[in-house]
């Protein structure tokens, strides 16, 4: 595995992005979560 | 904000495409080649990305601290949702910039961790703002909350410039920009960066600072709609 990326870095970089692109979505799914919860108690009224 | 999210999306996709995309040369010939860093080879790439998101970190963090202030000043609710939601992304890109570094680190100085002093600062940042979130929800009155983490957060704000610029060049560090590293000439690699990566990279900062624009926006205003929902509960 240690031997691929180092000899194909460029997925290495791949990773990188592929890590920030995980946060980003990570943070909107919870974001999602908070709006799903406020339109439940929206609804309930 | 619609210009801001167009940009941010535009800019954002370009960053990746030709970050990723254009090829490197040992002699590269006009703007759509890079030149090779000797030491980093492709592994250069990752200034594009890695950098800009731990740039974006203190900008977030020094968004928090500002609308703390705000806060301490008005005592109005509406700052301390900006306040909170600029620090929660801060913490996300704090968190994403150590990530993506440790995972560089392996490939180019041998271990996911060496303590080096930007890893050890951006490490006690992570613990300065996970308190401030255990702060935060350990406190039921809302405004004792408000006004404690306010002042918490102005203290935090004051220590991120600290931590992420001055801590890591004042001190020898495997990091470019280190104390030993007199001229960019580090003890790991010689890195400088061509105009076109420069350009880039640059392009880079401004794309990831619109995209914490355009979250901190939609982030605050769930905070916003939570806060009335709270308020309007019966």
């Amino acid at each position: 595995m240690i031997d691929f990326f180092r000899a194909n870095q460029l997925y290495i970089v791949l990773a990188i992005v592929l890590l920030i692109w995980a946060g980003i979505v990570a943070y909107l799914i919870a974001l999602d979560r908070k709006v799903r919860k406020l339109e439940q108690s929206l609804r309930k009224d | 904000m619609k210009i801001v999210r167009a940009a941010a999306i535009t800019l954002v996709t370009l960053v990746l495409v030709a970050g990723i995309a254009i090829p490197m040369t040992a002699s590269p010939k006009g703007w759509l080649e890079f030149p090779t860093i000797r030491g980093l080879e492709q592994n250069a790439r990752n200034i594009f990305f890695h950098v800009p998101i731990a740039w974006t970190t203190l900008v977030a963090f020094l968004v928090s601290m500002f609308y703390a202030v705000r806060y301490l000043q008005t005592k109005r609710a509406e700052y301390d949702i900006r306040s909170v939601a600029s620090a929660s992304l801060g913490f996300m890109f704090c968190f994403l910039a150590t990530v993506t570094g440790a995972l560089w680190a392996r490939f180019n100085w041998g271990s996911f961790w060496n303590w080096d002093p930007r890893e050890t600062s951006i490490f006690i940042l992570l613990l300065i703002y996970g308190a401030y979130f255990t702060l935060r929800s350990a406190l039921e009155s809302e405004e004792t909350r408000a006004r404690l983490s306010a002042v918490y957060a102005v203290v935090a704000g004051l220590t991120a410039p600290f931590f992420l610029f001055l801590m890591p060049r004042l001190m020898g560090g495997l990091h470019p920009g280190s104390k030993d590293d007199a001229g960019g000439n580090g003890p790991v690699l010689d890195f400088k960066m061509s105009p076109n990566m420069l350009t880039l990279f640059f392009i880079g900062l401004i794309a990831f600072n619109l995209l914490f624009v355009w979250m901190l926006d939609i982030r605050v205003r769930v905070g916003m709609l939570e806060d009335y929902r709270t308020r309007h509960k019966d």
